[in-house]
């Protein structure tokens, strides 16, 4: 399979350890969504998938080549990232932040040619920023933002995306444009992995759903099969109904259950299966900052 | 426009090399200033302009230059616009080391004192980000609270030093606390040209990173940037460039706050055009500056820093009302 493994992969802060071990695949042409309750370590896995934290244990493997072994602009031509958000500090156009997603193909000194153009063009055409080109970034809506920086990401033409929930603070409409946007992404061929907190949209868009709970798989599969009730009780402590619609089967929360209490609960110590170095201790802690 | 304006700038640039070749306390027409640098005129109208008024000019340049760069690229690196060397206290920790170094050393290891400037200056530097970083870039708040406490610090250690230093030490040490280009002379310019310069490439080097860095450092991360090499290069390049500054002039504050603005409003924010652009301005700003306080008040002399504040305090008021 070719797309991007992770094998026993486990990370955190400092001593803490937030995610793992985790084995997962993100194959070329499929979309992933990574599901969890707040705290379950989505963003962490995201993170030492796209390579920007350094594993504690375990591997990532992109399209055939360990991602630690690949300086970091060439990474980042391989695997795309979206990340929750960025700082505007600075008036930047909405052009001009697309470009630096261009940024790793460029390298530190040669400047953009009619090919990088092209690429910025065709993202802000994708997403339908054509009218906002050189809006500056910082006067647009949290919404606004996430399609820029989703454009972004498209600008680099990676060959692996991972968003970290680029849903959050879009509208409806723009939720169902971000959908297509990514199915047409998946159809030309790209892995997608997307950190979302809505089931119903996961089921649109992604062809498997990665169930996260305390820094743990908890459950993998087709969307519909993996949302079950029961999952989302003892997941989310959610108490939810599934409901027929027209297109297929849609959660309905009906309220908080007894199980909640779980939820964000640190893990007991020893607790969960161990990572590889956590036993041999082979390498030391990386710190919180530690970007490859 | 943005043609117009580097013409602008190179027309300003001009301007002020010449006011600040035109003044001074002897009395001499710009005619026996033009005579005297191309090697004519008198003996004395010579050793005034080419060891004396050529050497500050030609300081100014550089330590405005060094500061204005070292803001532009900290306020990117750290995404924060209110980062500028002075208020972050990396201006004070350089004095702080150099102080203590002009009043410990030996007199044969004075030519130590820059490189103390510039440890102080990493120290601070290191210390400042550590309590002011956050995920998204460093927060206003902390930052310029960080600047406080470091600030705090170096001005304890110097005064420590002042009073714990032998009389004829104390001139040498007060004159790096004090921004002020009076002691220039060729030597010196040639010493703090390294200082300068090297810094200035790698901060170059790293521009495009360095916009990135502009988006915080994940955001970096994830389009390719190396954040900790970025980083610690970025970091000791400034240090190098205020500690430089700062043992060749003494203290001299808001040209690395003020001066990236201002360019970045002129020339937009492409990163390398806001680094050099920002060094060329900060060189005509400086030497604008030392000219002024040379003429300001009628047969004396003020310090530089005093003038840079006078320009500076009301931008940085404008600048914190602005960043919420």
């Amino acid at each position: 399979m070719s797309g991007l493994i992770a094998r026993g992969l486990c990370g955190g802060y400092g001593a803490r350890r937030v995610v793992g071990p985790v084995d997962l695949q993100l194959p070329v042409g499929r979309c992933t969504a990574v599901l969890g309750p707040n705290g379950a370590g989505k963003s962490t896995l995201l993170r030492l998938l796209v390579g920007i934290l350094r594993p504690t244990a375990g591997e990532v493997e992109v399209l055939g080549r360990e991602l630690l072994s690949l300086r970091r602009r060439e990474a980042a031509r391989l695997v795309g990232f979206v990340p929750q958000a960025v700082t505007v500090a600075f008036p930047l156009t909405v052009y001009e932040m697309v470009m630096q997603g261009r940024a790793p193909h460029l390298g530190p000194w040669r400047p953009a040619g009619p090919a990088d153009e092209a690429a910025v063009e065709a993202a802000i055409r994708d997403l339908g920023l054509a009218a906002h080109r050189h809006t500056p970034v910082h006067t647009m809506s949290g919404g606004e933002r996430q399609l820029v920086l989703l454009a972004r990401a498209l600008a680099g033409e990676p060959r692996l995306l991972l968003m970290d929930e680029p849903a959050t603070g879009l509208d409806v409409r723009h939720q169902l444009a971000l959908v297509d946007t990514v199915r047409g992404l998946v159809a030309r061929g790209v892995g997608a992995a997307v950190v979302l907190h809505d089931w119903n949209l996961a089921r649109r868009l992604a062809d498997t759903a990665v169930v996260l709970d305390r820094g743990l798989v908890a459950a993998e599969g087709p969307p519909d099969e993996v949302l079950t009730t029961a999952l989302v009780a003892r997941v989310f402590g959610v108490t939810v109904e599934r409901v027929a619609a027209s297109e297929g089967p849609v959660l309905v929360p009906q309220h908080a259950s007894v199980a909640a209490s779980s939820i964000g609960a640190p893990k007991a110590p020893g607790g969960g299966p161990a990572c590889r170095s956590d036993r041999a201790a082979t390498r030391p802690p990386t710190p919180p900052d530690a970007v490859a | 426009m943005r043609r117009s304006a580097d013409l602008l700038l190179g027309l300003g640039l001009l301007a002020a090399a010449l006011a600040s070749l035109l003044t001074g306390s002897a009395a001499l027409s710009p005619a026996e200033v033009g005579t005297a640098l191309v090697g004519g005129g008198t003996a004395e109208a010579r050793l005034v302009v080419v060891s004396l008024r050529l050497p500050r000019l030609a300081l100014a340049l550089l330590v405005g230059a060094g500061l204005a760069l070292a803001g532009a690229a900290l306020q990117l690196l750290l995404a924060n616009p209110l980062a500028d060397p002075f208020l972050l206290g990396i201006s004070g920790g350089g004095a702080a080391a150099a102080t203590l170094a002009v009043v410990a050393l030996p007199a044969a290891m004075l030519g130590l004192v820059p490189l103390a400037g510039v440890g102080g200056a990493a120290l601070a530097t290191g210390l400042v980000w550590w309590m002011a970083r956050g995920p998204l870039g460093a927060s206003s708040t902390r930052l310029i609270l960080a600047g406080v406490a470091v600030n705090a610090a170096a001005s304890a250690v110097i005064l420590l030093v002042l009073a714990l230093a032998s009389g004829n030490r104390v001139p040498g040490a007060l004159a790096v606390t004090m921004g002020s280009f009076a002691g220039a002379s060729a030597s010196r310019v040639g010493w703090l040209l390294p200082y300068t310069l090297l810094p200035a490439a790698v901060l170059l080097h790293h521009g495009r990173d360095l916009g990135l860095l502009g988006t915080g450092e994940e955001s970096a991360a994830g389009l390719g940037v190396d954040v900790l090499v970025v980083r610690r290069q970025v970091f000791l390049a400034a240090a190098a460039l205020c500690g430089g500054a700062v043992a060749f002039a003494g203290v001299i504050g808001f040209v690395g706050l003020v001066t990236p603005h201002l360019c970045r409003l002129v020339w937009g924010p492409a990163p390398r055009r806001l680094l050099v652009r920002s060094a060329l301005l900060g060189a005509a700003l400086t030497a604008a500056g030392d000219t002024l306080a040379r003429r300001i008040v009628p047969g004396a002399e003020l310090p530089v820093g005093v003038v840079t504040a006078v320009l500076g305090v009301p931008f940085f008021v404008a600048l914190l009302r602005r960043s919420a």
